[in-house]
């Protein structure tokens, strides 16, 4: 049976399907690589040039790392920062955000996502390798999600009161959110299967009545109860599985599922890859994935998808498909270039660098996230 | 400040191999292979593929260490084809998979982008996220 889908609801933050002719395992994959490995864009470093509100550096800090940042396309509209061969960051790799903020009044001001102001890059003599990221770049990216939009609540960093006053440069990275939370699409992935338990994958405790101490999931219409006295069935494996994936804002969730898919993809292709170049295969015959793999651009070998050209490349639809393999070992080409360690010298400090030129308490410090 | 990086998780370093393959030495047509790099969302996956396959004798995976960024996949076919042809053919038919269900969700999307784009009364984010982009008819494939 070929795997299939059926859409439920669509929102512009969440959508609702249902997976069904697909391994337990399967639907697990999808779900952890939509949890944990789509790229975003979100503050990494700040440098805190005056902070005199209540809370401490540390913390407003941590909550600007926190802030959706619009990030559709991220995939190519940035670099991973570590790949870039820009000394520290340049536009390629990294978006600028100033917060300046100082209130005058009377009145409790809330500093909040949409004082955000992303900083327009121009090119300068240190930036990495010219690239195409930035055609790929849609207006708002890198933008505090929502902002300008009346309809739209911003996220409360803090509030301040006369004469404090909050002033910070952010640089927001790409990252995914196997490396920190702050960069995960999803706030949240729900996944049921079996919602009757017939399984018996897990054991309901009760008092006096399993089932009414238990309530079925609204998912419990899509399935026939188990009928009174059926025996257990052991060879019965889950086939439907309800997900309901919410998204931070960032990304739409239509790019959340179809990215999904596609980094698994890119994994396996990389594992076939590397199984064939370690074994001395001449080539694997049935194994049907195109030349295109074998021509994929230098990059991280895993971390990003094997190729992102609008047709999907190893597009067989289960079926039989010319490509022949690449032949060689030189697909690994691209492998590790993604670290240098020369990247962010001198400002991966665990610990703030308080500036003791510049005033007790004024000193910029920078924070790495 | 001697922390290792945090992207030493999930990225290659410069040279490293992302497999190693170990024959059995004592049971034939077996194998262990090392993936470095990768966790459960890969292993798992495969895993389950290679058990609904018949040749395959025994498949199963472990991550040895939480902290160890790598997992062993250990499997044993009945000598028809190679375990590390099987692996590749497992992994050739989950792309397959993957690749037919994309096309189902674009088709799913694209029968219910329609009702996005609708009056956004009910939307928290308003015309955050792809949602302006996915109204005017764009996607992230467009760029
Ligand atoms: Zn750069």
């Amino acid at each position: 049976m070929e795997p299939s889908v059926q859409v439920r609801d669509l929102k512009r933050d969440r959508v609702n399907f249902v997976l069904e002719n697909v391994d337990l395992s399967f639907a697990n994959s999808l779900r952890r690589v939509m949890m944990a490995e789509i790229p975003t864009v979100a503050i990494d470093i700040v440098e805190v040039e005056m902070n005199t509100t209540v809370l401490p550096d540390e913390f407003i800090v941590h909550r600007l790392g926190m802030i959706p940042l619009n990030s559709m396309n991220c995939d190519e509209a940035l670099r991973y920062n570590r790949d870039c061969t820009c000394s520290v960051s340049c536009r390629y790799c990294a978006i600028q955000l100033v917060l300046r903020v100082s209130c005058n009044d009377n009145e409790t001001l809330h500093v909040t996502s949409d004082h955000l102001e992303v900083v327009a890059q121009t090119s300068y003599d240190d930036e990495g390798e010219v690239g195409d990221e930035l055609s790929k770049r849609s207006e708002e990216f890198g933008h505090p999600v929502g902002k300008g939009n009346p309809n739209h609540q911003p996220v409360l960093i803090c509030k301040i009161r006369k004469g404090q006053e909050l002033r910070v440069k952010c640089t927001a990275k790409k990252g995914i959110a196997k490396e920190h939370a702050k960069w995960s699409a999803c706030s949240a992935v729900s996944f049921e299967y079996d919602p009757y338990n017939k399984l018996r994958h897990t054991s309901h405790w009760f008092e006096v009545d399993e089932r009414a101490e238990w309530p079925l999931s609204d998912n419990a219409k899509e399935e026939e109860p188990p009928r009174e006295n059926e025996g257990f069935d052991y060879n019965a494996v889950p086939k439907r599985f309800y997900f309901e994936v919410e998204t931070v804002g960032s990304v739409s969730p239509q790019e959340v599922v179809l990215k999904g898919l596609r980094e698994l993809q890119a994994k396996l292709a990389n594992l076939i890859l590397a199984v064939q170049s370690t074994s001395d295969m001449p080539s694997i015959e049935g194994a049907d994935v195109p030349a295109q793999m074998a021509m994929q651009p230098p990059g991280p070998a895993w971390g990003a998808p094997v190729a992102t050209s609008p047709n999907n490349p190893y597009a067989s639809p289960s079926g039989g498909q010319t490509g022949a393999w690449g032949g060689g070992s030189d697909q690994w080409s691209g492998r590790g270039s993604g670290t240098s360690p020369s990247s962010n010298t001198g400002w991966n400090s665990t610990s703030p660098s308080w500036d003791s030129g510049s005033g007790a308490w004024g000193g910029a410090s920078s924070w790495n996230i | 400040m001697n922390a290792p990086a945090r992207h030493e998780l999930y990225v290659l370093e410069e040279g490293e191999k992302p497999v190693e393959i170990t024959d059995d030495t004592k049971i034939p047509n077996a194998a262990t292979i090392k993936v470095v790099k990768q966790d459960h969302t890969l292993a798992n996956m495969v895993r389950g593929e290679l058990l609904r396959m018949n040749n395959v004798l025994f498949a199963g995976y472990k991550v040895p260490h939480p902290l160890h960024p790598y997992f062993l996949i250990k499997l044993q076919t009945d000598g028809s084809e190679t375990p590390v042809k099987v692996l590749s053919q497992a992994c050739t038919k989950l792309i397959g998979d993957l690749s037919s269900l994309e096309q189902k969700f674009q088709r799913e999307f694209s029968f219910k982008d329609a009702r996005v784009d609708g009056p956004a009364g009910d939307d928290p984010y308003g015309t955050g996220a792809g949602g302006q982009a996915w109204a005017a008819g764009r996607d992230y494939l467009d760029f």
